[in-house]
């Protein structure tokens, strides 16, 4: 019976919490986008936030390595704690943030550059190789780790632009996870994806979990169950339910959970 | 339960909830006709009841295709998967019942050419309505998803078991009085446990409809009351 998916996926309510968010609110100049949300992300966990457009899930993911930034109207209200440390505090450099902090998008966005330069630049420009050879060490194991290593390794100073779409987002990847993050958010990475290749992303997101917090947002409700211990369902703002990813799709507590996953009006 | 996005889905769901009261139906039926063909030594009605079993099964088997298509073709999440679920097991379910009253139609052809045992007809078929109200009420409460009419039904398991009991010192007495009984208590026994069996799978199917509700089986065991296993001479 202790099948190694069902041991697994019990193993994940275990896990330290990685990043603590408490009465989060976010507005959009007049807007209020989200509503004192509380959430503890595990780490070395998947969750999935999932909800209709517009819910606020993707905005709620762009906190977490203040991507919100960036947006002049933009205001985040509350506390959100990475390993117990506010990343709004003042002495907290954005920058550094999102190197501990990598971000995968919705369509793939490889530099205009080689494959080869689109993972070495975050490490160059974080100071993290020491030498060529380092480079090159720290390219390839980004790059296998991205599973996508056999498909490139003879055409590293190829164009990125002149892969697949699959691939460049699995180069994608793989430059996230170059700077060697603890955290990797994830908006829609599959969508634009074919299922071949969504399937190769989900195995590697699966991967990924042994390392890190992953936080995925995902409009594919059999994504969010195929590669997530955890699902937070957001809807007009507000974090309505959040459980094991079991839970909320065998047995949601709220309505409107329930009427979300089963596809009901209302 | 709100309504579907896709209508299709709705009727799809709707379409396996009738095949399931459709087989019920015919599963009540075959139960009262069996004890009703031993009571009157009708032939021909054990006949039917022997033959009627091939519709039933043959509606499992749709509600099986039914429902593997519908799994494969709208991945159901929660009450809609445990809808399906619960409807996959209480079409097994209904399927052995049914089997049951086919084996006492066919003893029932055997026992027409031996005499009868005094009362033993009109116990078994008290039994037997029991256990197909038992029956109606489970179907009622899978169609409307209640979990309280289900507990209920649960709970009334106990009586059967305590007919069967009564059922069976009855049978081991006039055995024992005269072995010319033997023959006909032997079958008539038979029959009586089929029936408590058949209340059993009632209570199955009734504990899967309190799971269909809530989300999780009942944990309490329920009242059972079959006490022949350690029976060794009548009092």
């Amino acid at each position: 019976m202790d099948d190694y998916y069902t041991t697994d996926r019990k193993m994940s309510t275990m896990q330290d919490t990685k990043i603590a968010a408490s009465g989060v609110q976010v507005y959009y100049a007049d807007n209020h986008a989200i509503k004192d949300v509380n959430v503890d992300i595990g780490d070395k966990t998947v969750t999935a936030f999932i909800g209709p457009s517009g819910c606020g899930k993707s905005t709620f993911l762009r906190c977490l390595n203040r991507m919100n930034d960036t947006i002049d109207i933009c205001r985040v209200e509350g506390d959100i704690k990475i390993d117990g440390e506010d990343i709004y505090d003042k002495k907290v450099d954005p920058v550094q943030l999102r190197a501990k902090v990598g971000m995968v998008f919705q369509k793939p966005n490889p530099f205009p550059k080689s494959i080869y330069d689109n993972v070495a630049y975050g490490p160059k420009i974080h100071g993290l190789a020491s030498s060529k050879a380092d480079l090159d060490n720290i390219v390839e194991k980004a790059l296998r780790r991205g599973a996508i290593w056999d498909e490139v390794k003879d055409r590293l100073h190829a164009p990125g632009t002149g892969l697949s779409g699959g691939q460049q987002q699995r180069l994608c990847i793989a430059r996230a996870v170059a700077t060697e993050p603890e955290v990797l958010l994830m908006d829609e990475p599959c969508s634009a994806l074919d299922p071949i290749a969504t399937a190769q992303v989900e195995e590697l997101i699966d991967e990924l979990r042994q390392n890190y917090a992953v936080v995925i947002v995902t409009h594919s409700m059999q994504q969010a169950a195929r590669v997530s211990q955890k699902t937070a369902f957001f809807h007009l703002g507000n974090l309505v339910e959040y459980d094991d990813t079991d839970t909320i799709f065998t047995n949601p507590k709220d309505p409107r959970t329930e009427s979300y996953i089963s596809g009901r009006i209302g | 339960m709100n309504e579907h996005i896709s209508s299709a889905y709705d009727r799809d769901l709707e379409q396996l909830q009738t095949l399931v009261i459709k087989m019920g139906g015919l599963v009540e039926a075959a139960i009262l006709s069996s004890a009703e063909a031993l009571a009157k030594r009708d032939v021909e009605l054990a006949e039917q009841v022997r033959a009627g079993d091939k519709s039933i099964d043959a509606l499992e088997m749709q509600i099986n295709e039914e429902a593997a298509r519908i799994i494969a073709l709208r991945a159901p999440v929660s009450k809609d998967l445990r809808s399906i679920l619960t409807t996959l097991r209480i079409a097994a379910s209904l399927e052995r019942v049914g089997d049951y009253a086919k084996n006492i139609a066919k003893r029932t052809s055997t026992l027409v050419d031996i005499p009868a045992i005094q009362g033993a007809d009109t116990a078994l078929r008290r039994m037997s309505k029991e256990v197909q109200v038992m029956l109606k009420d489970a179907l009622d409460a899978y169609l409307r998803r209640d979990a309280v009419l289900s507990e209920e039904v649960r709970q009334r398991d106990l009586e059967v078991d305590q007919m069967y009991n009564a059922l069976f010192r009855e049978f081991l007495t006039f055995m024992m009085e005269d072995p010319r009984n033997i023959t006909a208590c032997m079958h008539l026994h038979f029959m009586a446990k089929n029936v408590e069996r058949m209340g059993d799978l009632v209570t199955n199917m009734a504990e899967q409809v309190i799971y269909l509700s809530t989300g999780e089986m009942p944990d309490e065991s329920r009242p059972k009351d079959d006490q022949t296993a350690f029976v060794s001479a009548p009092d």
